[in-house]
């Protein structure tokens, strides 16, 4: 305890990508402190930390929350550099911001250069079911195309709001030892393993 | 008129005065001058004869009823002082009347006037006796002569005329006739029937009669004389009877005068044998009282020599002697009969009895205490678990002996002093033994187990080392790898415990055992005297003083009897005295209390954060904050707080005291680090105690510590940009403080925010620069112009801002430099951040937008001022964003 140990806790760095009032910010706040805020501000880009206990080992997660509204992608181009999982968030009330994730992922594939990227597909705003504009059955089709997971959310109720989080902390983490194990190892197509290895998801 | 008059006269002699059997003489109808009021009459009325008395009265008409009349006012003739007819003219109405005052009318009919002033003269002469009532302006003729009225009347009643013989009032008036009169009349008149025709006749028949009336009258006189004779001779032998028993009274009267005066005496002495025989019931009584009160029965006076205080009964014999000595020594006598020899006798055998009875029970108790000490002392079975034993045992032996210790406290004060002493002498070591042993298993509790989960912890050596080399554990100012060895979690939380179990374990043994002492050796009684013993028989030098001491409570000096004081005073004198007693006996208990916290202080500061809640809620839960514990409780509270005081104090002083990393980034410095950990410490402890709102003043204070200190210490990094420490430790306060939600410190965290954002902004343009320097310079020239006047498109004819020129400066910046003076910006960006704020992303985010910000501004003015020159940067927007994708693929 009095003794710090060099090599800290394990840090995962997750981005939060989508249009611009879609709920990222809203997301990110609930899971980092707890609290709802109603009113609208967009982004520029936020970084916030925090030490969460991931199946009883104690991790960082280091929470990149960027702008919907952008006046050039390439500028996201650092950030999607740096990201090690992404949560990619539209609002079932808001046709367009569905559609934007086709972009978000687009890119991201090419900066990361990794279809296999840790990536989660995220319909936020599931509290506001009455004004739905995004059938669900779309949004799983697009995620079964993308062979990534589905996660409707509520930043509002907190519904699956540590799920999201979780879940993606989860795949960054089995990705990094199995690229310590390729490293280590033989195995250099990864990608086709992790391909694999989606398709049984 | 006439019939008017009449009319009135007859009802109000009808409605009014036949009742009374009054006749009305004269009637006027009046009102009062001046007023206008209802008409009224004035009669003058006389009551029938033999003995006829003439009164004037007013009389009303009812205003309810017609018919019915009231009489409101009679005066007597006497009464009238004097009579104004104000004028001698017939046509005169008003008339006044002098009474008690002046009244004054006005007739209605002149003729009533007339009358009702003659007919008044008239009566007054004829009744008035003394001062008769003067007449003014009436006409003379009306009092003298006939009235006319008078006149009229003697035309109207030619029938009655005969008989208006003597009395003119008679004529003047139809008399209402009583019916025996009007028979006779009927029959005289039967008789003389003839008369009508003929009054001479009549006359004559009457003259005759009358005449024979006369004679026989004078012939009955002159027959009685003999009767009379006889009578008076019956009269004088009356008188002489009458004499001759006055005399018999006024013998017996004398007699009687005699036997007055004897019965006096007599009284006289009954009342002095009465009070000498009260005197003598009431001394018998006295003497019985005095008796039967200094009277000691027999059996008590064997059970004061030789008691038997180890059995039940013997106990309860000596406490019933012992109880009945008490109350003859308080017996209620007079001072004055204290002087009695015998008294005073029996008080000394009394003093004897006391003083052998005490000695007796003296010796017993203390004995008696002195061996329950040395038998608790003896059974030493050190128990393992962690409780303080109750020494009710001890409390239920000496139960039975209360009420002797009760006499003795009463009977012989100095006894009692030395056995309470004795008792806090032999308990107190068994008390101290208690609880010396009880705080150190305590502390072994404790800290068995922080050996058990801490490799270093011999305190003395680790204390030792901490003191050269190390900061006290979790001191903010410091980096947690030079803190001193501290504690974790777990076992503050064991400590917690240890410590509310000590604290509930003393609460029932402390409170048993004052509440045994209250009882045993009452204390909530407070004696009325200051003398060693409690005794009404002596006799005082000085009366007066006596008496004040026993009647006057209020004057009595020293302990005197205590119900002239308010009540609080007295519980606080008996709190007083208890707790002096509780601390003799557990005078051990706070030095243990309090060294027992401050070893645990001395290895963690933060066990004084636990201490504070703790015995703030035992000080807080108390019911009697009096009490001896509540009141040691209290003190070492105060002891607690103020080194909680100390640790904040220390917390304070080490973040200003800090030094700045030597790293070569500065990254978050060490307070702001640390107080993730310190705050979630103390929330963890004060998040439901009353004592949060201490912990909230010393959050605000090491916050607006810190946040100076962020300050002051951005200044001192050698390498690190000021900015970048302000905006990296200004982050990591916002989000700690975001996640604490202390409600005190939101204020701080929009602070904290602020500054960040702030620092952020300031960063980005200062180490952002100008990477494109000559352009910005030469557009600033363009800008001058154009705000002295020159044209935007004629800027070019300008020299200094020729096309030429334009192109010289634009060929300084290819795009391949461009793109190199990006990429060492960023380098220099990543050097200058740290890893763990992670704002790397954030700045450079940041510093895109500012760049295309500036290239816009630069394609904005050339568009502006050399249209059509086909003028453009080396490089266009794309490039920028490739070069930006390219940076970011290098990393
Ligand atoms: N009802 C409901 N409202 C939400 C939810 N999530 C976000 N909002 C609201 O939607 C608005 C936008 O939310 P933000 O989180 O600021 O959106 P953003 O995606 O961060 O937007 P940018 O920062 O501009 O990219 C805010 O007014 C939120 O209160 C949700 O789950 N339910
Ligand atoms: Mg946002």
């Amino acid at each position: 305890m009095s003794k710090k140990p060099t090599v800290g806790p394990a840090l995962h760095k997750v981005i939060m990508v989508g249009s611009g009032g879609v709920g990222k910010s809203a997301l990110t706040l609930q899971f980092m402190y707890d609290e709802f805020v109603e009113d609208y501000e967009p982004t520029k880009a936020d970084s916030y930390r925090k030490k969460v206990v991931l199946d009883g080992e104690e991790v960082q997660i280091d929470i990149l929350d960027t702008a919907g509204q952008e006046d050039y992608a390439a500028i996201r181009d650092n950030y999607f550099r740096s990201g090690e999982g992404f949560l990619c968030v539209f609002s079932i009330t808001d046709d367009e911001s569905f559609q934007a994730t086709q972009e978000f992922r687009e890119q991201i594939l090419r900066v990361k250069n990794d279809e296999s990227i840790p990536f989660l597909l995220v319909g936020n705003k599931c509290d506001l079911s009455d004004k739905r504009k995004v059938p669900l059955n779309e949004c799983q089709t697009r995620a079964q195309q993308w062979q990534v997971p589905y996660v409707e959310t509520s930043a509002k109720t907190r519904e699956n709001v540590d799920k999201v989080f979780f879940d993606l902390m989860r795949e960054i983490r089995s990705r990094k030892t199995e690229d310590s194990k390729a490293t280590s190892g033989r195995a250099k197509d990864r990608c086709k393993k992790r391909r694999l290895k989606c398709t049984l998801l | 008129m006439l019939t008017t008059l009449a009319n009135i006269k007859h009802i109000l002699q009808k409605e009014l005065f036949n009742g009374s059997g009054e006749r009305v003489l004269s009637v006027v109808t009046v009102t009062k001058t001046f007023k206008k009021k209802k008409a009224c009459y004035l009669c003058i009325v006389t009551t029938p004869p033999p003995v006829p008395v003439v009164t004037v009265c007013i009389v009303k008409q009812s205003e309810q009823r017609e018919g019915e009349y009231k009489k409101k006012r009679t005066w007597q003739l006497e009464e009238i002082k004097w009579v104004d007819g104000r004028n001698e003219q017939f046509e005169t109405h008003e008339f006044d009347i002098q009474v008690e005052k002046t009244y004054k009318w006005y007739a209605l009919n002149l003729h009533e006037r007339q009358n009702f002033l003659a007919v008044l003269y008239k009566q007054i002469q004829k009744y008035v006796r003394a001062q008769r009532a003067e007449f003014r302006n009436v006409p003379i003729a009306w009092l003298n002569d006939k009235s006319p009225e008078k006149l009229a009347a003697g035309r109207n009643a030619e029938q009655k005329n005969i008989q208006d013989t003597d009395d003119e009032e008679e004529a003047q008036e139809f008399t209402a006739l009583t019916d025996k009169e009007a028979t006779e009349l009927g029959k005289l008149f039967s008789e003389c029937d003839f008369a009508v025709k003929d009054a001479e006749q009549l006359i004559e028949k009457l003259s005759k009669e009358l005449h024979d009336l006369d004679g026989a009258n004078i012939q009955s006189v002159l027959a009685s004389e003999k009767q009379v004779f006889a009578l008076m001779e019956h009269i004088d032998k009356a008188i002489a009877e009458a004499d001759s028993f006055e005399k018999r009274l006024d013998s017996y009267e004398e007699i009687l005068g005699h036997v007055k005066e004897t019965m006096e005496k007599i009284g006289g002495k009954n009342a002095m044998i009465e009070i000498a025989n009260n005197n003598n019931i009431k001394l018998m009584k006295e003497l019985n009282k005095v008796i039967s009160q200094l009277d000691l029965p027999h059996i008590h006076q064997q059970a004061l020599d030789e008691p038997d205080l180890k059995t039940v009964g013997g106990r309860k014999a000596a406490i019933a002697a012992a109880q009945s000595l008490q109350q003859a020594m308080n017996s209620d006598i007079d001072p004055t009969l204290l002087r009695l020899e015998a008294v005073q006798d029996q008080r000394k055998r009394f003093e004897k009895w006391k003083a052998k009875f005490s000695g007796i029970v003296s010796r017993f108790m203390n004995n008696l205490f002195i061996h329950l000490g040395n038998e608790m002392g003896d059974n030493t079975t050190m128990s393992t678990e962690l409780v303080l034993p109750n020494h009710l045992s001890v409390h239920r032996e000496l139960t039975p002996y209360t009420e002797l210790m009760h006499w003795t406290k009463a009977m012989d004060r100095k006894t009692y002093d030395g056995l309470t002493r004795v008792y806090t002498t032999s308990l107190s070591k068994i008390y101290e033994r208690d609880i010396r042993n009880f705080f150190s298993l305590a502390k072994l509790q404790i800290s068995e187990k922080l050996r058990t989960s801490r490799e270093d912890l011999d305190t003395s050596a680790s204390s030792k080392k901490s003191a050269i080399s190390a900061a006290p554990y979790g001191t903010l100012g410091v980096n947690r790898e030079q803190w001193g060895p501290g504690v974790e979690n777990a076992d503050r939380e064991r400590f917690d415990s240890v410590l509310e179990k000590v604290l509930a374990e003393l609460e029932p043994v402390a409170l048993q055992e004052q509440m045994f002492c209250i009882n045993f050796f009452q204390m909530d009684v407070i004696s009325p005297t200051s003398k060693n013993t409690q005794t009404t028989l002596e006799v005082l030098e000085k009366s007066t003083d006596s008496a004040s001491l026993l009647t006057s409570p209020t004057s009595a000096s020293g302990g005197g009897d205590a119900s002239g004081f308010p009540q609080k005073k007295i519980d606080r004198q008996i709190n007083e005295e208890v707790r002096k007693l509780m601390i003799a006996l557990f005078g051990c208990l706070e030095p243990e209390l309090v060294s027992f916290i401050q070893s645990f202080e001395r290895i963690d500061s933060f066990y004084s954060l636990y201490v504070l809640v703790r015995l703030t809620q035992h000080v807080m839960s108390a019911q009697d904050t009096h009490s001896f514990l509540s009141m040691t409780f209290a003190s070492a509270l105060v002891q607690v707080k103020r080194n909680f005081d100390r640790f904040m104090q220390q917390q304070l002083l080490s973040i200003k005291e800090a030094k700045v990393p030597k790293r070569s980034k500065c990254g978050i410095l060490p307070y702001v680090e640390n107080f993730e950990y310190f705050a979630q410490t103390s929330e963890g402890i004060f998040r439901k105690s009353d004592r949060r709102t201490d912990m909230e003043k010393w959050y605000l204070q090491l916050v607006n510590s810190i946040f100076e200190s962020i300050s002051v210490h951005a200044q001192e990094h050698p390498k690190t940009p000021s900015q970048v420490v302000r905006m990296e430790n200004y982050h990591h306060m916002y989000s700690l403080l975001a996640q604490l939600k202390v409600p005190g410190l939101d204020a701080m965290k929009k602070e904290a925010k602020m500054r960040y954002t702030d620092a952020l902004k300031v960063y980005v343009i200062q180490y952002f620069g100008r990477p494109l320097e000559k352009l910005n310079l030469f557009f600033e020239g363009v800008q001058q112009k154009v705000a002295q006047g020159v044209k935007e498109t004629e800027i070019s004819y300008q020299m200094a801002f020729s096309k030429q020129e334009l192109r010289k400066v634009i060929s300084q910046y290819p795009a391949r430099e461009v793109k190199k003076g990006l990429e060492n910006l960023y380098k220099k960006v990543e050097k200058h951040l740290c890893e763990e704020e992670n704002l790397l992303q954030v700045v450079w985010h940041a510093m895109q937008e500012e760049f295309i910000a500036q290239y816009n501004f630069l394609e904005e003015r050339i568009q502006k001022c050399y249209a059509g020159a086909m003028i453009t940067l080396e490089f266009n927007i794309q490039d920028i964003l490739n070069f930006f994708s390219d940076i970011a693929r290098s990393h």
